[in-house]
């Protein structure tokens, strides 16, 4: 027999009473751990899901709604622009790459997005690269001979089970505008994953209002300047006219990094007051069961018993709580936040990738058994001083 | 009587609780009192005589206020508290009146938890030694039976077996048998005296049976070694 096993005897002792608390410490661990990989994973998601081009312009109104939604595909779509200002930026020597972009309907819940053949061309300034898995780009087409090939994200053809050649529509109204899938993107890790490419004029003529339409519509133009120099003047330039705004998406996403700060600091006070839930409770249920045995402690002691043995029995019984705890917190916290990612996904949101392992696990789980001896402590303390031979009788 | 080694000895030993108002309460005042070596002694009294005060002090769970407490030639009291705390998992078996065996624990695990704190005979043959104890004592087959499961004879029983097993010198017993019902304790004090006296152990017996007195070396009568004056300033 070693000291451990008679404090986990002591646990089974109490069976129900230590996995509660156990429980109550993976609660903890699994809340802690799922919010972390959550809030870094949106801004992870956020950094990886943004774009190369340095101006995005669209119509007037909301700058994080635009770049929601024409970078990350969440939020809803802002107002049209007409065709015209792709045209004007494409001819402004300013400009080196200018990329149309339409957003349209949802199939399951895929965004629609209609764009041009520039959108994944691998420029040399681009970090981000487009390859496919399967299949082939889209043809090239034209506004009278729309092609109706679309080109999937991985997570699109992952989830409806589409391959190359396959056709498919959203709602019988579109049922007379098949897509056929051209081909599969790699995974990008980012919201292009979830979006399904086509051509403008396949979109134009899918559309029944702006198949009517002599200018056709856009939702946004990705502008990547010439020199960099030249993206203040552009700026202005497209803000100052009544019906574009001109917006940086860096710094759009900096002021959604800055309201993210906020949640966050918002959490980390919600979750200090978890942790100490979480000490509190573990004090409670270590020092009534202490005091329930002072008789066992006194009859340990009076066997030869020293009173440090009797201290890191209380101690381990702890530490094994919060050991055990812990562990199912930070699987338990994976799986919520697996959960979450999934959720934020579904719902139109940024798609997360929460990873098996960060600094934090370790880290948390230190902080666990550090807040097991913290609540152990003064339990261990008392079963220390705990004298025998007022002790020994039983307890009236 | 002079040559024979005493196991216990005690020199000018006080023990007295603070009452809280300046004045204390002396409950055992014992000038001098040795036994020797391999004696068996029962000690008898009446309730509040300080009989389980005077176990405690011999034993060292507690301390007295004065004089000097030696067991096997050892100054209890000179010792640092957690080298007294080994000297008595190795040197004194102590049997309570209400058994204290520890509830999560089976016979066995009881046992061995009194080895836990002093043998360092390896861990194997802790467990056949604390085995074959039980079975001396007719609980072979109980072994796994946690103390809830076994009748107040079985537990004293166990008790005994939790005293005996490290092989002390010195046991202690508080009226080993007060709790158990006259046939009972006539059976398990019968076996635990024998046990003892064939061990050649040095043992103090708290209690009024006539079976345990019977065999005794001495009888003490608390009132005539305690000169406890009572409450004092």
């Amino acid at each position: 027999m070693t000291l451990f096993a008679v404090a986990l005897k002591y646990l089974r002792g109490r069976l129900m009473a230590s996995l509660l608390t156990a429980c109550s410490v993976a609660l903890g661990v699994a809340l802690i751990l799922s919010i972390f990989l959550l809030t870094h994973g949106i801004r992870d998601s956020f950094i990886r899901g943004t774009t190369d081009f340095n101006l995005l312009v669209g119509a007037k109104g909301s700058p994080t709604q635009l770049v929601l939604n024409v970078i990350f595909r969440t939020d809803v779509p802002p107002p049209n622009i007409p065709y015209t200002v792709f045209e004007q930026l494409q001819d402004d020597p300013r400009v080196e790459v200018a990329v149309p972009a339409m957003l349209g309907d949802a199939y399951q819940g895929f965004r629609y997005v209609a764009t041009t053949a520039a959108y994944f061309q691998p420029f040399p300034w681009r970090r981000k690269a487009f390859s496919l898995a399967t299949g082939s780009f889209p043809r090239a087409d034209s506004p009278d001979q729309p092609a109706y090939e679309a080109l999937l994200g991985a997570e699109v053809a992952r989830r409806t089970g589409l391959t190359p050649g396959d056709r498919f529509y959203s709602g019988e109204e579109m049922a007379e505008y098949p897509l056929t899938v051209a081909g599969i993107l790699r995974p990008t890790r980012g919201a292009d994953d979830r979006t399904i490419f086509i051509s403008l004029a396949s979109f134009w003529e899918m559309n029944e209002i702006s198949r009517e339409m002599t200018v056709k519509p856009l939702t946004a133009v990705l502008v990547r300047p010439t020199r960099l120099s030249d993206v203040p003047s552009l700026h202005r330039e497209f803000n100052v006219g009544s019906e574009t705004q001109a917006v940086i998406p860096s710094s759009v996403l900096l002021s959604i990094f800055n309201l993210l700060g906020l949640v966050e600091a918002v959490l980390q006070v919600i979750l200090t007051i978890v942790a100490l839930v979480v000490l509190l409770f573990l004090f409670v249920a270590l020092y009534s069961a202490t005091l329930q045995r002072r008789r066992e402690i006194a009859t340990m002691r009076a066997l030869g018993a020293r009173r440090l043995s009797i201290l890191l029995i209380i101690l381990l019984e702890s530490w094994t709580i919060t050991l055990v705890g812990g562990i199912l917190g930070l699987g338990g916290g994976y799986g919520l936040a697996l959960v979450g990612a999934r959720v934020i996904a579904e719902g139109g949101g940024v798609v997360l990738h929460p990873p098996v392992l960060t600094p934090l696990q370790p880290l948390l789980l230190a902080g666990a058994v550090g807040l097991g001896t913290l609540a152990g402590l003064i339990p261990a303390v008392l079963a220390y001083r705990t004298e025998v031979s007022d002790n020994l009788a039983p307890l009236s | 009587m002079t040559s024979e080694r005493q196991a216990i000895t005690l020199q000018g030993v006080t023990k007295a609780f603070p009452l809280g108002d300046g004045r204390a309460l002396e409950v055992l005042n014992i000038p001098a009192l040795e036994l020797p070596a391999g004696s068996y002694t029962v000690l008898k009294g009446p309730s509040g005589s300080g009989k389980t005060t005077l176990l405690n002090l011999m034993a060292g769970v507690a301390t007295p206020s004065s004089g000097k407490i030696r067991l096997d030639g050892t100054d209890l009291f000179a010792l640092l508290e957690s080298d007294r705390d080994r000297f008595r998992a190795e040197h004194v078996g102590y049997i309570f009146q209400t058994f204290n065996l520890l509830a999560p624990f089976t016979a066995l695990e009881n046992v061995l938890l009194a080895m836990l704190f002093a043998s360092k005979l390896p861990k194997r043959e802790q467990r056949r030694r604390a085995a074959a104890m039980l079975s001396t004592l007719g609980l072979g087959g109980r072994l796994s039976h946690r103390p809830h499961q076994l009748s107040r004879g079985e537990q004293q029983r166990v008790a005994i077996a939790r005293a005996l097993v490290n092989d002390p010198p010195v046991i202690l017993a508080d009226e080993p048998c007060a709790s158990l019902d006259p046939k009972t304790a006539r059976a398990v004090l019968g076996e635990f005296l024998a046990l003892c006296r064939e061990a050649r152990k040095t043992l103090l017996v708290v209690s009024h049976e006539e079976l345990a007195v019977q065999g005794a070396d001495e009888v003490l009568d608390m009132a005539a070694i305690n000169h406890a004056v009572g409450a004092s300033s």
